[in-house]
């Protein structure tokens, strides 16, 4: 037996006999470790860090959405904040004008941006790098605009008064309360997409980002997996500006969804390391932090990110993640030439 | 009954015909050379063959009772036609062990709804599914490298991984485009005894385009030969190394010695 099947088998049959329990089990307990947060927050500082935190969760579910189909499928879109836009939008009216409580218009704000995504999605079957980037830069800047100049959208004045979700008497009115909706929603998100991309499917995904040609050869159909990641990534972006939404004080205007936040976002998977799931979080919270320390300096934001981002491009093209798994796979490269004795290629 | 037959297969790229009237049947089986210079239409052959162009109107590609004339890759890939690319065109990205578990996508059997709902099934399918490639790695030789990244593998394990990789499909024709290129003699005969032992294993027809002539000469049952994409000779290897179209084709036409001296002055 060769030295690679005596470490990589028994780690898969261990994980093939893994329980639910099990496998839930480090999740419950990061989840449980997060719930008491604001408390911690407002007695060492106060209750601003705790919007702080709430925003942090809010665009964790947004980069853990787009690392799905910029990291993982490869596709360059700017347009993930337009269905951020979508979603938040369509969650607000369905619960301003037709009195439906957050638990109806949630799923359907969800919805509406997931049917957004594929039309966002469509031009990827065709369209590839920049040119795809602009299609979608497109795309979500005409939701934007559209919002700014619809009345029934908001318009110049926002949508004010969203009503703030409520479950058996608790209404989550303040951003203590609306961090435990906001906790589950994002420990839940990055569960789901560990689930997704750690499948044949998120196999597939990468495929199409490393080579489309070979993926399709080898049976992925790839217009397909696109648009599905595309969709995904939607559902993500939508659940996050429906969250945002009905946020306390439950209020949101076209300002929330311009081509900056969107170079934000792209800051934050970038940071965090393109195609890693972890990294999308660990991008959210740093950049979220930094953004709000600046912001005396509002007007240079924009410089200072796309600078940074220029900067992490030529110098850590592959984020924090890529540094800690470069340095994990070093160590194996070394380990498995040295268990190697025989003279193959 | 052939495997794999085209009729009349044609490509043209603008005014060039890269491929004309191809007419070519592959036994179940055997493994069949295709040859040629640069340019004489082999690598098109096999792109059109897999779907990666469309090929012009009238042309015929059938594959184990199906016709597969322009179908998307995809479809046919899940039929069992694996291919290797010259330039290999690896997942660089992903882990060895990955690229493996991408060729076998086809017969993954659980959906995207399963991944989501039900993780537990979906680790010890996969988990199964490693076993399988792990196995297949061995058989190839890069068992030790199964969580390596593909690209920090050397040139000749790249192959042998592109091979693996087209494997994991559990194809019944495997085509191989210059699987030996760029590797030196005693990896391309490492390489060519891997494959013969998958074709006894697997039961394979085996689709081989090669500039290294000895390889082809050793390995192949049939030969085609390929010129501005036509077909100009055929038949077992020892048969096409006397004729003298293909000698014409390869090193071009004899020449006296007073035309050698001709152009030796100049």
């Amino acid at each position: 037996m060769t030295v690679a099947t005596a470490i990589v088998r028994p780690f898969t049959q261990a994980v093939g006999k893994l329980s639910a329990v099990h496998r839930l089990a480090p999740w419950l307990l990061v989840y449980l470790l997060l719930l008491p947060l604001p408390y911690v927050l407002s007695g060492l500082f106060n209750d601003y860090y705790v919007y702080l935190a709430n925003r942090i969760c809010i665009f964790i579910l947004l980069t853990v959405g787009l690392n799905i189909v910029k990291g993982f499928c490869g596709q360059v879109t700017i347009g993930h904040v337009g269905l951020y836009a979508i979603g938040a939008v369509s969650s607000a009216l369905v619960s301003l004008h037709l009195g439906a409580p957050f638990w109806v218009s949630f799923p359907i704000g969800v919805l509406v941006a997931g049917v957004a995504g594929i039309i966002v999605g469509l031009p990827s079957v065709r369209l590839e790098g920049a040119y795809l980037a602009l299609a979608t830069l497109g795309l979500g800047e005409s939701v934007r605009i559209m919002i700014a100049v619809t009345p029934l959208f908001g318009s110049s004045t926002g949508l004010i008064g969203i009503p703030t979700p409520e479950i058996g008497g608790f209404v989550f009115d303040s951003f203590e309360r609306y961090y435990y909706l906001l906790i589950t929603a994002t420990m839940i998100g990055i569960y789901l997409s560990f689930s997704i991309l750690r499948s044949a499917t998120g196999r597939a995904f990468m495929a199409i980002r490393e080579d489309t040609i070979a993926a399709s050869v080898h049976g992925i159909n790839v217009p397909q997996y696109k648009l599905l990641a595309f969709v995904i990534s939607a559902l993500y972006a939508g659940a996050a500006g429906a969250l945002f939404a009905h946020m306390p004080p439950g209020y949101i205007h076209h300002n929330n969804f311009t081509i900056i936040e969107m170079v934000t976002l792209l800051l934050m998977v970038v940071l965090g390391g393109i195609g890693h799931i972890w990294g999308g979080v660990i991008g959210a919270i740093i950049v979220t932090i930094i953004y709000d320390q600046t912001l005396e300096f509002y007007f240079y934001q924009p410089l200072l990110f796309g600078l940074s981002m220029v900067i992490l491009v030529m110098f850590m093209p592959r984020g924090i993640g890529g540094v800690i798994d470069r340095y994990f796979v070093t160590r194996r490269f070394i380990g498995a030439r040295e268990g190697k004795t025989d003279g193959a290629p | 009954m052939a495997l794999l037959e085209t009729t009349k297969l044609s490509k043209s790229f603008g005014g060039l015909r890269a491929v004309s009237d191809l007419d070519i049947a592959i036994e179940p089986g055997t493994i069949h050379g295709l040859i040629g210079p640069n340019g004489s239409g082999k690598s098109t052959f096999f792109n059109l063959v897999t779907g990666v162009y469309q090929s012009d109107p009238g042309s015929r590609i059938v594959f184990d009772g199906t016709e597969i004339t322009n179908m998307p890759s995809h479809e046919v890939g899940a039929l069992g036609i694996a291919r290797t690319f010259q330039l290999l065109r690896l997942f660089s990205d992903m882990t060895v062990l990955q690229n493996l578990m991408v060729g076998y996508h086809t017969h993954v059997s659980y959906s995207i709804l399963t991944a989501i709902f039900d993780r537990g099934a979906v680790q010890r399918y996969d988990a199964r599914t490693t076993e399988e490639m792990m196995d297949l790695l061995e058989f190839i030789g890069l068992a030790d490298y199964a969580e390596m990244p593909a690209s920090e593998l050397s040139g000749g394990q790249r192959r042998l991984l592109a091979l693996g990789r087209a494997m994991a499909m559990r194809p019944k024709l495997l085509m191989l485009d210059e699987p030996a290129a760029g590797l030196s003699p005693v990896n391309v005969e490492h390489f060519l005894a891997i494959v013969m032992k998958l074709k006894e294993k697997f039961g394979l027809t085996i689709l081989i385009v090669e500039h290294i002539l000895k390889v082809v000469m050793e390995t192949c049952d049939t030969v085609t030969v390929l010129d501005y994409g036509e077909k100009i000779g055929e038949g077992t290897p020892n048969e096409v190394k006397d004729d003298h179209a293909v000698i014409e084709a390869y090193l071009g036409q004899e020449m006296d010695d007073d035309e050698v001296r001709a152009i030796l002055r100049t």
